[in-house]
């Protein structure tokens, strides 16, 4: 929405620091995975490429395309899911950077139709309520458009079968989000492995009040 | 000179009478005591205006302030104040703009910009880059303010020039007439009224000037890495997409937004004019302020038959609620229409929509006539009606004359006990939130300086859950309790004096500890947390001051009678009244003041600004203590 207070070289190594991170936490792999960031302001995004080995991106790999798709810098074929990206630049003039990651607790408890419950405080205060997108396949107008249904107002969503897309005013928050929504997913499911599978124990609702009356309707 | 960093340690004054403009150096001791911004304006006009004088007098005096944040990188810094002696409340006046025009004025080369005097004739000013010019606004008097600003930028052939400007509601002293850049609006206390008794139109604005940062670097970098808590705050990602009216239906929910003149506690309209339906119905664009990662600013649009295509400002909160559920109103596209009338006559729309509530009320209990209303009939959930006394009051005609004169006033013209009816504190019209399901924002509303005001201190935040540790808010206060509101109340009006007086935007909520790194990082100056605090607590005070020489005093500290007598009958705040005197008590008690409300002198000395307010009161011929 403001310019930016970072030149677009240093966005896209900024881009590539935070593919690394995630990659050594197994929370993107080899081959699944990607990442954007908008020129703040514009209506251009760069993006990570598709089917390159995800460990060892180099900011020359990175394409920066339009909202519509047309590449304007880059040598590589953009990441297939950019449809799924634009679509959230489009509606969310907030969002200057979005993550596709393949949380596998995350993902995996969403399958099981297990839903993340307010167990810690970034649960409630980072995660709020994280909607579950059902299954479309991956690079499609129609998983675009069910993305852009459940988008406004959230910071995450769960993709069915997929993994996780995480929005933030810059990369540093989106990749926040990425690994808060892994973390509470772990402890919710070692939580619930330990005690049989019981619901595990939340913040009282007396303690996490705002955030019910703004998200959880 | 000092060497300043974030503030551009000029002034300029500017002399409507004689046509004569001067640049004077800001007094760093000044910015020491207060910083800049509301900060400093405060203390400029206490040293300098009589509060006792006429507000449409020309010795009234407008002062426009940014303070050593704005412009910056720091997020939500786009913001200016505007304070003056105020028509409405006949004390303390001031009232905040966001956009872009304070930063245009930062990098003209000015901290504040302070207004003397009265033109002979319509006149704007324009600054370009520090050069001073007065023009004729003959041909723009009696302008709405989107023609005003259309033709001022046509005139100075720079797309990039900011206007600030009055409609004709501002010309014609309409008591709650605002000052409006762009579309966002200086709504609060008339201060549009100010610069329309100076025959002053507009005033726009050039600079090409960097803001200097001390470490620009090292905040880059922060600020970088300081977006995920940021933005974490629970409003925030609401805010983004539906703007403010998208927390409607969670205030409706705890029994806060005002039905029918505030005495209904539910009604089935809501969902119509709430933010999330009319942005899916009626989005045209989202916009942002300068350096705002948030964006609650949306722009509407909408064809009805009834008023052809509209673009403009998307209703916020306060709008929605005063034009929609406080008059029964649920057409949502009507809203639209009468934010445009509002903007562009130039008035506020939360005072606009609270004295036509008092005149719909008064008129339903036969306190107000036919002959009154020179044969308007006035009923609830009427939008064409309320769209024509919108008109009515922008031109100050017919019953719109009395309309214009705000509630309190009006209500004391028409007499008959309709002031019962008049929702205000101290002359400034209740916003849209009812204090009886947040007990704190009554005694907030009761001791704000300019009146019932909601932003100055938002202590409903933190009685919906929100705790600041940085300011030791620990506990979880509770919405109807009252323990220890006086201490939370004194404790959030003064931080949110601090925030005014840097430049920031309320809604962008940043943590306390970090504003503090921010503040050093930009002007260099290591001022702790605490120290801020105290700068916030000393403009309490300097204010204070200000409205106790002006005669408003501990008996204007109150509400609206129905606020302490009057349950209601259903919502979230079902059988709730507001204890306010206890609070008041305890408000007095922390803050140092006496029983009369007044700030002693120990508690003037122990903030360092004594010897400035016994001069000033000196010079008055004022004795406030015996």
């Amino acid at each position: 929405m403001s310019d930016s207070i970072f030149s677009e070289e240093e966005l896209k190594i900024e881009i590539i620091r935070v593919m690394k991170t995630l990659y050594g936490r197994g929370l993107v792999s080899a081959l699944g995975g990607n990442v954007s960031a908008r020129i703040p302001g514009s209506d251009t995004i760069w993006i990570t490429p598709s089917g390159i080995f995800k460990g060892d991106l180099k900011p020359d790999d990175l394409v920066k395309i339009s909202l519509d798709g047309d590449v304007i810098e880059g040598f590589m074929r953009p990441s297939i899911e950019w449809p799924m990206h634009t679509v959230i630049y489009r509606v969310r003039p907030d969002v200057n950077a979005v993550i596709h990651a393949h949380n596998p607790i995350t993902t995996g408890l969403a399958l099981a139709g297990i839903e993340l419950k307010p167990i810690t405080v970034e649960a409630v205060v980072t995660l709020r309520s994280v909607p579950v997108i059902p299954f479309a396949y991956p690079g499609t107008d129609e998983l675009a458009k069910l993305v852009a249904e459940r988008v406004m107002g959230v910071r995450a969503l769960i993709l069915q079968n997929h993994g996780v897309v995480a929005l933030g005013y810059n990369l540093v928050e989106a990749e926040a989000i990425v690994e808060t929504l892994e973390e509470v997913a772990t402890t919710q499911l070692v939580a619930m492995l330990a005690s049989g599978g019981r619901e595990p124990l939340m913040i009282p609702e007396k303690d996490r009040e705002l955030i019910s009356r703004l998200y959880l309707r | 000179m000092v060497e300043l960093w974030g503030y551009t340690g000029r002034i300029a004054r500017v002399n409507l009478s004689d046509g004569r403009a001067f640049i004077e150096e800001v007094k760093t001791e000044y910015i020491d005591l207060v910083l800049g911004g509301v900060g400093l304006a405060s203390l400029m006009l206490f040293i300098e205006v009589d509060p006792r004088i006429d507000a449409f007098s020309p010795l009234n005096k407008l002062v426009f302030a940014v303070g050593p944040l704005t412009g910056t990188i720091v997020p939500g810094s786009s913001r200016a104040v505007v304070a003056a002696r105020s028509p409405l409340t006949l004390g303390w006046g001031e009232s905040h703009l966001g956009g872009f025009w304070g930063v245009e004025l930062k990098k003209a080369g000015f901290d504040a910009l302070l207004i003397e005097g009265k033109a002979d004739t319509p006149t704007y000013i324009y600054i370009d880059d520090g050069e001073i010019e007065f023009r004729d606004a003959s041909r723009l008097w009696g302008l709405k303010t989107s023609e005003s600003e259309k033709t001022i930028l046509s005139e100075l052939e720079d797309p990039e020039v900011k206007v600030a400007c009055i409609g004709p509601a501002g010309e014609k002293l309409v008591r709650y007439a605002s000052i409006v850049s762009g579309e966002r609006v200086a709504g609060r206390t008339g201060l549009g009224a100010v610069m329309g008794s100076k025959k002053l139109k507009a005033i726009a604005v050039r600079g090409r000037q960097q803001v200097r940062v001390r470490w620009f670097d090292k905040l880059r970098s922060m600020i970088a890495r300081l977006y995920p808590s940021i933005m974490s705050f629970p409003t925030t990602q609401l805010l983004s997409s539906y703007g403010t009216n998208g927390e409607m239906d969670s205030f409706y929910q705890y029994g806060d937004v005002p039905i029918r003149n505030f005495t209904l506690g539910e009604w089935n309209g809501i969902s119509k004019i709430e933010g999330q339906s009319m942005v899916r119905n009626y989005l045209k664009r989202h916009r942002a302020c300068f350096g705002c990662p948030i964006g609650c600013w949306k722009e509407a649009r909408i064809n009805d038959p009834r008023y052809g295509l509209i673009e403009g400002r998307m209703p916020e909160y306060e709008s929605a609620a005063s034009l929609g559920s406080l008059l029964l109103n649920d057409d949502p596209a009507s809203l639209i229409y009468m934010e445009k009338l509002c903007n562009d006559y130039g008035f506020d729309v939360i005072s606009a929509g609270a004295t036509i509530a008092w005149a719909i009320e008064c008129f339903t209990k036969g306190l107000i006539t036919i002959d009154d209303t020179k044969g308007l009939q006035l009923r609830w959930g009427d939008p064409d009606l309320i769209a024509d006394l919108l008109e009515m009051i922008g031109e100050r005609k017919g019953f719109g004359y009395m309309l214009g004169e705000g509630c309190r006033l009006a209500s004391k013209i028409i007499g008959r006990g309709s002031e019962r009816y008049a929702m205000h504190v101290k002359g400034l019209e209740m916003p849209m939130h009812d204090p009886r399901a947040f007990k704190g924002m009554g005694l907030q509303y009761a001791t704000s300086n300019r009146g019932a005001c909601h932003l100055q201190g938002l202590v409903m935040r933190v009685e919906q859950g929100e705790r600041i540790p940085d300011l030791k808010i620990y506990r979880r206060f509770q919405r109807f309790e009252i323990e220890g509101k006086g201490w939370l109340v004194a404790t959030m009006q003064d931080w949110h004096h601090v925030l005014e007086s840097l430049g920031l935007c309320k809604f962008v909520q940043i943590p306390p500890g970090h504003v503090a790194g921010f503040y050093f990082l930009v002007a260099g100056v290591e001022k702790r947390l605490p120290e801020l605090q105290r700068c916030g607590e000393r403009i309490s005070n300097i204010q204070r001051m200000f409205n106790i020489v002006a005669g408003v005093t501990s008996k204007d500290d109150i509400l609206p009678d129905r606020f302490l007598s009057e349950p209601l009958g259903e919502g979230g705040a079902k059988g709730q009244v507001v204890e306010l005197k206890p609070m008041i008590e305890e408000y007095y008690k922390v803050r140092g003041w006496d029983d009369r409300g007044i700030p002693t002198r120990e508690k003037l000395k122990d903030l360092s600004i004594l010897d400035i307010v016994e001069s000033r009161l000196r010079s008055l011929g004022v004795d406030t203590w015996s």
